[in-house]
């Protein structure tokens, strides 16, 4: 019995030293790579600067026909990338009142007119807002040994929003022709004089876009494995192409599909997600489907220092797709409405009403809708889109009533209820939620109201999700577990009664 | 009756007025612009009125070439007046204004117009070297600007002015985008040319271009030495000619020259110089043995010389080599030059030995006082018999079976 005491203390024992050696030596170590980091010599001199892309505004330059030396791309590319971030950090500077970065864009004698302004505005506590949206710019002269150079940059689309004390008071977009003299410093093109010569408001003109053949019958559709992932590695053509099959079977015409902002690769839109893209419009067209694309969805800054990035984005998805023969319209954003608090609805509208214009000046034959998440925020811009989209989860019995308020404020456009749906979970997180017999009753009703006034439709959704991604509802599982059940065939691939009323009542 | 028809009359005209009055406020006089001045000169004071017969007070925003704000009114006498700020009504440009109030519907622009006056002339020549010929050229940007630091109207007259040599030539330049420019080309000579330019009786400062000679010609070499002997002693000094270029411009100084040496073995000494007032000078330590060169001098890639000859006489006819010691001990001397006279120390002398018809070994040594003596230790050179051949001057002579004991 002693004996075997001793021996458990003894286990004990070296047991012990051995942790505490080893949580000396780790501790030792640690302190060690710790005085070790930071010295890497790759990092000392910060060699590797990543060039960020912040301020992408169109840019075209006419024809190169200047006076004086020749220029060469590699000069010219140096004076568009200083060019740009000259305004890029006009832009902060006017938004801040600082002058932060001024000094390298700027040469001496012209950046006192930037502070002067600064100083004036920061005075009077007033803040601007600004962006530049298009640039023509011909260069004028280039001098012999390429130290000055002169360009004139025609018809600048600026979108200002001017605030006094933090109010909003002006949103004005002008369009402006500048003469500007460059001098080579340090490195920097340096704008040395700049001279506006022009300047007027913009407008933008369309030609209204027929809309009155459209009869859109149709479904929001994520694939069942992946939602809110359609485009990442589990993309496949065969369940798409057998997903289509069932869509059109049901008698439905069209699909609403989700393009991500940041998964698609915000400005520098990424080769592979349009080629997943474009098979997917291609497999629609194949089975003789119709595509609402959503464009910016999981995109939630609108800010429009942001706004230049948004549109190489758009520029990309739009003109690739412009004229395939699946797209139908172009649903700007989801469900914006629900970023007004948080994100200000001046600023949301604004870039709504911006991108309504870019999208259409690089498609002007598809139409243009917004996808706003109530029937109360649907009026909002009725003018510039084309089809007036909206979704409706509330209670049925007021659907009539809101469609008839709706019916009068926009007469003369195409209304479309471009969600609905009702989730037949009933379960441990909500003991008394609808049973599929309800949801399907729900589609049987609502089809009747569709029918009743006339309505475009497109349900939510094809199927039961098993996963749903956080940044969807958020992580709370009786969120979470509604979500999973709004579809028309349940986790089993199997249809449930609501499947009936998925294209008539 | 008559008062009747008074009365309808009093009471239309009653109802008459008050509608009028009814009218009148329903079209309360908009805010509307006085000013009509769409052009001032920066540095003016710039007012803009309006009337209202509304006490609002409503901003006015502003923007020029260099940035926004927003403005506040003066009312008075039912007239709004907005002062725009300095820092607006200095600078050129076109300037875009809008009433902020209820209706936004005011707006307009006007525009600051430069004075006609030059303060400063921003200047900027380059490149700041250029060649002689005529094809070269500097060029001479000018910026002229006023007291406020705009650029001057298009179309200001400027003259670009220089001097080079004898000529002093002004010629006529127009501002176009904000800036005048002129091409300077060089003339048939180098030198130096100061540019200068004027405008509305402004003058820059002086600038200096360097007008340098163009790409050298083809030029000739000479070689002088002390004498023609292969001495290994005196230097040869080679000079090029003064080397010029198309234009008969002497080729800047520093221009670096190769001499290639080509000797009867048809190995390559090279020796180099660089010019002074065109003349580039080499030197190079004579043969210590009878050679021939051949000289050639380039200016890498741009010009070459003719090349050259030179014959080194030997400078040795014979010499006495003394075996002593148990042919241990050689001499070599006396080693007499062209005159008798001892040869100057320093000349290589070779001694190689061979035994048994295998090369064994090469000993070398400098001349002192016209000889060189060579011991062969027994520790190294074991007794026997050994072939020795010495070699100096470009004479070789042959020594068989000697034997060491």
């Amino acid at each position: 019995m002693v004996g075997l005491n001793k021996n458990i203390l003894r286990t004990i024992l070296i047991i012990s030293y051995i942790m505490v050696i080893a949580l000396i030596i780790s501790g030792l170590s640690a302190v060690f790579s710790y005085l070790n980091t930071g010295a890497d010599r790759s990092s000392m001199l910060h060699t590797e600067i990543q060039k960020v892309e912040q301020y992408m505004p169109q840019l075209v330059w006419e024809p190169l026909q200047n006076e004086g030396r020749p220029m060469d791309n590699e000069n010219l590319n140096a004076l568009q990338n200083d060019y740009l971030d000259a305004w890029y950090v006009k832009q902060i500077a006017y938004k801040t009142n600082k002058t932060a970065g001024i000094k390298d864009y700027y040469t001496d004698s012209a950046r006192k007119n930037l502070f002067d302004f600064i100083a004036l505005n920061k005075a009077e506590d007033i803040t601007i807002d600004a962006t530049t949206l298009k640039h023509h710019p011909t260069l004028e002269f280039f001098s012999e040994d390429g130290q000055l150079a002169v360009i004139t940059d025609r018809n600048v689309v600026e979108y200002k929003s001017v605030f006094k004390a933090e109010q909003l008071v002006l949103e004005t977009t002008e369009t402006s022709t500048y003469k500007m003299v460059f001098l080579l410093e340090d490195g920097f093109w340096r704008i040395r004089h700049l001279v506006k010569e022009h300047s007027e408001p913009y407008t933008f003109d369309t030609e209204p876009i027929n809309t009155a053949n459209l009869d859109i019958k149709g479904i929001n559709y994520y694939p069942q494995a992946n939602p809110w992932d359609m485009f990442g590695d589990d993309f496949s053509t065969s369940i798409l192409s057998k997903d289509f099959d069932i869509i059109k079977n049901a008698g439905l015409n069209s699909v609403r599909i989700f393009v991500q902002y940041e998964d698609f690769g915000k400005a520098n839109v990424k080769p592979e997600k349009l080629e997943k893209l474009k098979q997917t419009l291609d497999l629609a067209e194949a089975h003789s489907l119709k595509v609402v694309l959503t464009l910016f969805d999981f995109y939630g800054d609108y800010s429009v220092m942001d706004w230049t990035l948004n549109q190489r984005h758009a520029e990309t998805i739009v003109s690739t797709f412009k004229n395939h023969k699946a797209l139908l319209a172009w649903d700007i954003k989801n469900e914006p409405n629900l970023d007004f608090e948080s994100r200000g609805k001046p600023n949301v509208i604004a870039w709504l009403d911006n991108m309504i214009d870019f999208v259409k000046s690089v498609d002007a034959s598809h139409p243009v809708t917004i996808g706003w998440s109530n029937t109360q925020s649907a009026p909002i811009l009725k003018d510039k889109v084309d089809i007036v989209s909206f979704h409706y989860y509330e209670n049925l019995e007021h659907l009539n009533d809101a469609i008839k308020t709706l019916k009068t404020e926009i007469p003369n456009k195409p209304l479309v209820l471009q969600e609905f749906g009702l989730s037949s979970y009933s379960g441990l997180w909500k003991p008394n939620g609808a049973s599929d017999e309800d949801q399907a009753n729900y589609h049987k009703k609502i089809q009747e109201h569709i029918a009743a006034n006339n309505l475009q439709f497109m349900s939510w959704t094809l199927y039961d999700f098993t996963y749903i991604p956080k940044a969807v509802v958020g992580s709370l599982p009786w969120r979470k577990n509604a979500q999973e059940h709004y579809g028309f065939i349940d986790k089993n691939g199997q249809t449930k009664p609501a499947f009936d009323y998925i294209a008539k009542p | 009756m008559p008062f009747k028809h008074t009365y309808l009359f009093l009471l239309g005209l009653i109802l008459l007025s008050s509608f009028s009055v009814v009218q009148y406020s329903e079209t309360t006089q908009p805010i509307q612009l006085i000013t009509t001045q769409t052009d001032y000169n920066v540095g003016d004071s710039v007012v803009l009125k309006f009337s209202t017969s509304e006490g609002e007070h409503p901003l006015l925003y502003c923007s020029n070439s260099y940035g926004s704000t927003l403005l506040t009114g003066e009312l008075n006498a039912n007239i709004l007046q907005y002062k725009i700020p300095e820092n607006i009504s200095k600078k050129r440009g076109a300037v875009s204004w809008k009433l902020l109030d209820k209706t936004m519907s005011l707006s307009g622009t006007f525009t600051m117009n430069p004075k006609a006056e030059v303060a400063t002339m921003e200047t900027y020549i380059g490149p700041p070297s250029i060649e002689a010929g005529g094809t070269d050229y500097t060029m001479l940007v000018v910026i002229p600007t006023d007291s406020l630091d705009n650029p001057v109207p298009t179309n200001t007259l400027v003259n670009a002015k220089h001097q080079f040599l004898a000529s002093e030539e002004t010629t006529d330049i127009f501002t176009k985008n904000l800036i005048a420019y002129k091409n300077i080309y060089s003339k048939q000579e180098s030198g130096r040319m100061l540019v200068s330019s004027e405008s509305l009786g402004i003058n820059s400062k002086e600038f200096t271009i360097n007008v340098s000679a163009a790409i050298p010609t083809d030029f000739t070499i000479s070689a002088t030495r002390p004498h023609a002997y292969a001495d290994g002693n005196q230097i040869t000094t080679f000079s090029t000619s003064i080397i010029k270029d198309k234009q008969n411009n002497v080729v800047s100084d520093g221009t670096y020259v190769t001499f290639f040496i080509t000797n009867q073995k048809q190995n390559i000494l090279k020796t180099t110089g660089t010019t002074i007032d065109g003349i580039a000078q080499a030197k190079i330590i004579h043969p210590d043995y009878k050679d021939a060169w051949t000289v050639k001098a380039y200016v890498d890639g741009m010009a070459e010389s003719e090349s050259i000859a030179l014959q080194y006489k030997s400078v040795i006819e014979d010499y006495n080599v003394k075996f002593s010691e148990q042919n241990r001990s050689i001499t070599v001397g006396p080693l007499q030059s062209f005159m008798g006279q001892m040869i100057p120390d320093g000349l290589h002398v070779k001694l190689h030995i061979y035994k048994t018809n295998k090369h064994i070994e090469t000993l070398t040594k400098t001349s002192f006082n016209g000889y060189v003596n060579f011991n062969l230790k027994p520790a190294i050179y074991s007794n026997g018999n050994y072939n020795f051949s010495i070699e100096t001057a470009g004479i070789t002579k042959q020594f068989n079976t000697k034997k060491l004991w």
